[in-house]
């Protein structure tokens, strides 16, 4: 086999993985996006105890790595479920990689969005209350309007770092690119390594600028005139 | 299920591996500070050729996960190694180089270009109100920089340069990767050794949102101090 063939094989053989990478990452978004929500509209309401977990929740998320947040999430969820009666089941790497991933997502955004929220000036407010919009009106026609502009590009920021955590997960054995291309240099016997992993470089940044590309495109359609 | 006793002793011996974990995450700041104001410098004065390369570099860091760049830099880092010190005609073999400078080489690149960024923010931030200050009571150059300018520039710089250093420990944590022991990698060993894995993790979560909480007091607490009121 030469050099070229070779290549192309184990192009083939990226591209064949590369929607587990891409499917882990939607989902993790939409999960990290669906928890902020809800931890940011907790950490303003100020309802007392929970307020004070969703803060802690937060600075844990914040600092500890995502890496870690991984592996407990997949040695620690078999060991949850029986105790809220749910049985033993094992989890699939998978499940664990996107519910990992998400919350670590989460906490992340949820910093963005609640600055976000914050920058809105309080006279939006008083006017709309004013003008008798109900709560519900309020946010979506007035506050929420102002608040993706505000968002937006630090939104995006953390969706390339999603991606870029994503990275991790072949650490729990889910052969995504990163688990290709490890089987493939164990194959290989240690040769081109320097190779596939500009390859994998190479793909990840498309993935990213591809992401960064996207926001951009929606910051533009949502600037305040 | 979650046993206690276990994990306490699991704290104490995940403990034992902080001061080598931290002593890698103050060299990786240090590092990446000095690297940060060649990086500030060069796009700061347009440098030709440089400021090109930087902006490449930067492009590369913002599409490249660290544990990537971390493997490119692993097998090729020797290699370059090898390379310089045969053209410097030094007989020495970069094969046996130490996964540890591998690590702390690869997360001073990734810090180095948001560093670079804080620098340069930090400066703009001084209000040139104050450099011109400066002037008309008589200051050279270096006396304005060194004494007016850079101490307010450090000011701005103290929130971020505390992020960095929680960025760098929580970096090292990729280092089991490639088989540099940090309190990550020591807890993946202690929790091999009896299967608690659950416990081992929790642990040192624990200990890193520890030194997280930490870093932010004091950060905090110290830009207080020396901020003018």
């Amino acid at each position: 086999m030469t050099l070229e063939t070779g290549m192309q094989e184990l192009l083939m053989e990226f591209l064949k993985t590369l929607p587990i990478n891409i499917i882990i990452i939607i989902l993790s978004a939409a999960l990290g996006l669906l928890f902020a929500v809800l931890l940011t509209f907790v950490r303003l309401k100020r309802i007392p105890v929970i307020s004070q977990l969703a803060d802690l929740y937060v600075s844990f998320a914040r600092s500890v790595p995502g890496l870690i947040l991984l592996f407990i999430a997949y040695f620690g969820i078999p060991k949850v479920l029986p105790l809220i009666g749910l049985g033993t089941y094992d989890i699939s790497p998978m499940h664990a990689a996107i519910i990992s991933m998400g919350f670590y997502h989460s906490g992340y955004i949820s910093e963005v969005f609640r600055p976000a929220y914050l920058a809105v000036e309080k006279s939006q407010h008083e006017a709309a209350d004013s003008l008798g919009y109900t709560p519900m009106q309020k946010f979506f026609r007035i506050i929420l309007p102002q608040m993706v502009p505000v968002a937006l590009p630090g939104y995006g920021n953390a969706l390339v770092y999603l991606i870029h955590d994503t990275s991790l997960i072949f650490a729990i054995g889910i052969v995504d690119i990163m688990g290709t291309a490890e089987l493939s240099i164990a194959r290989s016997y240690g040769t081109n390594q320097i190779l596939i992993y500009f390859i994998i470089a190479l793909m990840f940044s498309a993935m990213c600028f591809t992401t960064d590309g996207l926001v951009r495109k929606l910051e533009k359609r949502v600037a305040i005139r | 299920m979650f046993d206690l006793a276990a994990s306490y002793e699991m704290f104490l011996g995940i403990l034992g591996v902080l001061p080598e974990t931290l002593l890698i995450a103050i060299t990786i700041l240090v590092l990446s500070t000095l690297l940060g104001v060649v990086l500030a410098l060069i796009q700061q004065y347009k440098i030709p050729v440089l400021v090109q390369l930087t902006k490449l570099f930067k492009l590369f860091l913002r599409g490249t996960p660290m544990v990537v760049f971390l493997y490119l830099m692993y097998y090729a880092l020797p290699a370059i190694g090898q390379f310089i010190v045969t053209l410097l005609g030094i007989d020495y073999n970069m094969n046996n180089m130490s996964p540890l400078v591998i690590l702390i080489v690869t997360v001073s690149l990734t810090l180095s270009a948001f560093q670079s960024e804080i620098i340069r923010g930090s400066f703009l931030a001084v209000d040139p109100g104050q450099i011109e200050a400066a002037q008309s009571l008589g200051y050279s150059f270096s006396q304005t920089f060194t004494r007016i300018v850079a101490p307010q520039a450090f000011v701005h710089a103290i929130p971020d340069f505390a992020n960095s250093f929680t960025v760098a420990i929580k970096a090292t944590s990729l280092g089991f990767l490639i088989t540099v022991i940090d309190i990550f990698a020591q807890a993946k060993i202690m929790a091999a050794q009896n299967f608690r894995f659950v416990e081992a993790f929790m642990m040192v979560a624990l200990i890193y949102w520890g030194i997280g909480i930490l870093i932010t007091k004091f950060s905090d607490r110290y830009e207080n101090d020396v901020r003018i009121k």
